[in-house]
């Protein structure tokens, strides 16, 4: 079991701060998605993490310690890119990692490529993108690491092979190894991973387990008869994480007691008022997009 | 057991909490009998390509529930004291829970309390005739 620990991470590249103040810890044997938008900041996140990219500032711990030379045997990482020799076979990569690596077993990457229906034979020139991707999969689940970081491990896969990864990342998960794993395929994410954070504009902007995320969070939505309301603070409300609205909708995100919260607004004069369960893709939706009405607005109502 | 459950993660509801309500009809419906085993945690999550830890969630929940027991080494298996009792409570359980979404759905569109019960009245007529 393996613990990671990113504090105040920063990286800039002159004066774009790729990653800006990130901090995170990953407990011992869960599966972490880390979601966000493209360039929000996750791959330099992976590479500084692993030493692939020098960091500006901040701390990253496994196990409480620094990274040295010695824990890239506990880690196995599947990068954004796969980095294959063009003109090596990919049985010739299976080799080439037996000998990097001391866990590293041979058979079991074989397997896997059959499962992924690679052909050992084959020269990294003619694979495909998914069959690349299937490659780096197979490799870094034949390490037997305790840590897998996992840089979107299903893009060019087909259905049936995404499907195999996760079965592999929850395989992981059940022997109590640590898997961070960065996708856009959010019903992935949803699947596999208990914990998710959420990045964007190189910081932390969500984190918690998927399931509690969708427990305390709603949406509130009401209807009022005319562009001329007041919510009476409901917008101020504690409660009321952020408030959107469309003419005569009003769409409110709540964390707990959203009933409250609707008796409030139908009590504004709303009606149709009711709560909407959310998934996975509304809270990263949520999470990463400026509200469209300040409270401020709303309160005062339409001019 | 595996073939009744499904889970759909792209639903708002928890995936804990769709185990937790498909074993609770399981059991309602005579699906899961007493005493019988449930799959290991980690046989569920990779039959429903979900996180394990979410699976072990589910069944912590159904035992303090009281429908199924946990003996380490043993397994998951559903619970026998007051079977019938739990059966039922179950199967109360999951109808509760349906009619409260449609009670909502009615109050958020706006029915007054009688347009309501109307609407029950006329289900009770539809589905429970002979109790008339």
């Amino acid at each position: 079991m393996s613990s990671i620990k990113i504090s105040n991470l920063r990286k800039t590249y002159g004066q774009f701060a790729a990653v800006d103040g990130f901090s995170l810890e990953i407990p011992a044997g869960s599966v972490f998605g880390l979601l966000g938008p493209n360039g929000a900041g996750k791959t330099t996140v992976f590479k500084c993490m692993l030493g692939l990219a020098r960091t500006t500032s901040g701390v990253v711990l496994f196990d409480g310690k620094p990274l040295v030379p010695e824990t890239f045997e506990r880690i196995a990482y599947v990068p954004e890119r796969s980095v294959l020799y063009e003109w090596m076979t990919v049985a010739e990569h299976v080799e080439m990692n037996r000998r990097a690596f001391k866990a590293f077993d041979p058979a079991r990457a074989l397997e896997l490529l059959a499962q992924f229906n690679v052909e050992p034979a084959k020269r990294s020139r003619a694979l495909s993108k998914g069959m690349r991707t299937a490659v780096m999969v197979a490799l870094a689940f034949a390490r037997n690491a305790p840590i897998l970081v996992l840089d979107e491990p299903t893009s060019g896969l087909d259905p049936i092979n995404q499907r195999h990864v996760l079965s592999l990342i929850i395989n992981e998960a059940a022997r109590g190894n640590s898997v961070l794993f960065s996708s856009h395929q959010i019903g992935q994410v949803e699947r596999a991973a208990e914990h998710i954070a959420v990045m964007d504009r190189g910081r932390l902007v969500l984190e918690g387990l998927v399931d509690d995320l969708k427990s305390d969070r709603k949406i509130v939505e009401g209807i009022f008869p005319n562009v001329t309301y007041t919510l009476n603070g409901i917008a101020n409300d504690p409660r009321v994480l952020r408030a959107d609205r469309t003419e005569r909708i009003v769409r409110l995100l709540v964390r707990d007691d959203a009933d409250n919260v609707a008796t409030m607004l139908s009590n504004a004069g709303a009606t149709g008022v009711r709560v909407v369960d959310l998934n996975l893709e509304d809270i990263f939706l949520f999470a990463v997009s400026p509200a469209d009405a300040t409270a401020d607005v709303i309160a005062k109502g339409s001019s | 057991m595996p073939a009744v459950m499904t889970v759909d993660p792209r639903s708002g509801v928890p995936i804990y909490l769709q185990i937790v309500e498909q074993v609770k009809r399981s059991v309602a419906l005579g699906i899961l009998q007493i005493g019988e085993q449930l799959p290991t945690v980690k046989q569920l999550a990779l039959d429903l390509t979900v996180n394990p830890n979410t699976v072990a969630r589910a069944y912590r929940e159904l035992e303090h529930a009281d429908v199924i027991e946990t003996s380490p080494g043993r397994g998951s298996f559903i619970r026998d004291n007051g079977s019938v009792q739990s059966a039922k409570s179950a199967a109360s359980d999951v109808a509760r829970d349906a009619l409260d979404i449609a009670l909502r759905e009615a109050k958020s569109v706006g029915l007054a309390r009688n347009d309501v019960r109307e609407l029950i009245d006329t289900g009770l007529d539809r589905w429970f005739p002979e109790e008339q």
